[in-house]
């Protein structure tokens, strides 16, 4: 009897623990691409973000070519960027693995043939409430961070 | 002929406890036996991690099982002797060293996650062993252990020096069935994943019936025709800022959702193709059931990890 007690309480209390793993999907999260590809993606612990760089062709064949580390590229007309952050969360579902929470910001680059070289378009749709005053960079910063990025290596 | 009726019934509840003590006595006598082999390659950790290792697991996850009187009486004694057996199958802290190397760190984070999700101990062996439960402490000691060892996974190597691409001949396949493709890249990203326990990155593709079925909250089960893809790197260490980018491309992940065909695996098909000339996972077909084990973990949300959630209402 008191073992079929403790089986009781034990089930009660297994669903009670398991109340933090009921899940329902979050499509919100999802960033609609239009078309564009997949060029790199990375995490950091420290701003517990993790990020995906998209592009359009042309932006995904110059991210995977050679180039000279030491020469800032400065962007080829016709290339289009856009680096989507979205926090970092612990998987509810697996201890030890990180995944994106909700969007935080979506950047946006844009390369067009200007008068004198190529003209380039910066544009920030911020969806975050907190704002990191110490991290703010300036456009021209986040241009530069964006056009380093070299394209992750696929099958 | 109340009386006879009496004397029937006194007579049929007399042959009844007869049968049932003489099966007793014969399952008694029948019982299964749990020998304890020698331990031939015993896990070490450091001792505050193994005191609860002993305590929480080895009575069936070890050769020094220890069994309570009430274990061996018939008919849990079969039970027992069945999940002794099963457990030492999956994998036994006396024989550790018959995992290879390179996976004993990964069963070490799947053992903590069991831990974590409530499913192990086994719950009615905790309910009737109280001993073996583990803490919300001791759980904290072992994420710590697992987190501490898993310190040193990054790799050097930068995407720039390893552009060079590998030609497949042909269709790299899976021994059951399932190809590999490259339409992918131009299905949506589902979800990104950052992974600390092996050091790897991840970008999770789903196509139209996936995505759509996350959109409609119908994963319960998930719509046969959708297909996950996961792309795993190994990661880089972090760079000045922190960034942690991908570096090596390390394997491609594949499920697919066919309930019929895939009865046996929760209706998911596996697939896994490692390195650039994407060699399959898997000698045989059975190779899918050590993926829908762990899986299981992801029951509530249709067996798939890297899905974006919320909590449930």
């Amino acid at each position: 009897m008191k073992s079929l007690i403790a089986l009781i309480f034990a089930t009660i209390a297994l669903d009670a623990c398991h109340d933090s793993r009921k899940l329902a999907p979050n499509p919100e999260t999802i960033f609609d691409d239009h078309g564009l590809h997949v060029i790199t993606s990375f995490h950091n612990d420290r701003t517990r973000t993790i990020a995906v760089l998209y592009g359009n062709d042309d932006a995904l064949a110059n991210a995977g070519k050679e180039r000279d580390a030491h020469t800032p590229r400065v962007g080829t007309p016709g290339e289009v960027f856009k680096l989507v952050t979205w926090d970092l969360k612990q998987n509810p579902l697996w201890f030890g693995s990180n995944i994106n929470g909700n969007v935080q910001s979506v950047e946006t680059v844009t390369v067009s043939a200007g008068e004198s070289g190529p003209a380039i378009d910066y544009a920030k749709d911020d969806s975050s409430q907190k704002k990191d005053e110490n991290a703010v960079l300036s456009n021209a910063e986040r241009i530069s961070f964006i056009f380093a990025q070299r394209a992750s290596v696929f099958p | 002929m109340n009386a006879l009726k009496r004397h029937r019934y006194r007579n049929a509840v007399a042959i009844l406890a007869g049968i049932l003590f003489t099966s007793f006595v014969v399952l008694q006598v029948n019982s299964p036996k749990i020998e304890n082999p020698p331990v031939t390659s015993e896990f070490h950790g450091p001792e505050e991690v193994t005191r609860i290792l002993k305590r929480s697991c080895y009575d069936c996850h070890s050769n020094e099982t220890n069994l309570r009187w009430y274990d061996k009486v018939a008919p849990f004694s079969y039970k027992v002797a069945a999940d002794v057996e099963e457990a030492r199958k999956r994998f036994n802290f006396s024989e550790w060293d018959s995992i290879p190397k390179a996976d004993q760190e990964g069963k070490l984070w799947y053992i903590v996650n069991m831990i974590d999700a409530g499913r192990m101990p086994l719950p009615e062996y905790a309910a009737t062993h109280p001993n073996a439960k583990v803490t919300p402490a001791e759980l904290t000691i072992l994420k710590n252990y697992v987190t501490s060892i898993s310190q040193k996974h990054y790799e050097l190597g930068d995407t720039a020096r390893i552009v060079e691409q590998k030609q497949v001949a042909q269709v790299p396949t899976s021994i059951n069935g399932i190809q590999y493709f490259d339409d992918y890249k131009n299905w949506k990203v589902i979800s990104s994943t950052g992974r600390p326990d092996n050091g790897t990155s991840r970008i999770i593709y789903g196509n139209d019936i996936a995505v759509k079925a996350l959109e409609e909250n119908k994963i319960l089960p998930w719509p046969d025709g959708a297909v996950i893809v996961k792309v795993v790197w190994t990661s880089q260490a972090p760079d000045a800022d922190g960034n942690v980018k991908p570096g090596n491309f390390n394997n491609i992940q594949i499920m697919v959702r066919d309930a019929k065909k895939f009865a046996s695996t929760e209706g998911w098909g596996f697939a896994r193709f490692s390195g650039l000339d994407l060699k399959p996972y898997g000698k045989t077909v059975s190779f899918a059931t050590s993926c829908i084990n762990c899986h299981q973990l992801a029951k509530g949300t249709g067996f798939v990890f890297d899905i974006p959630t919320k909590p449930a209402r």
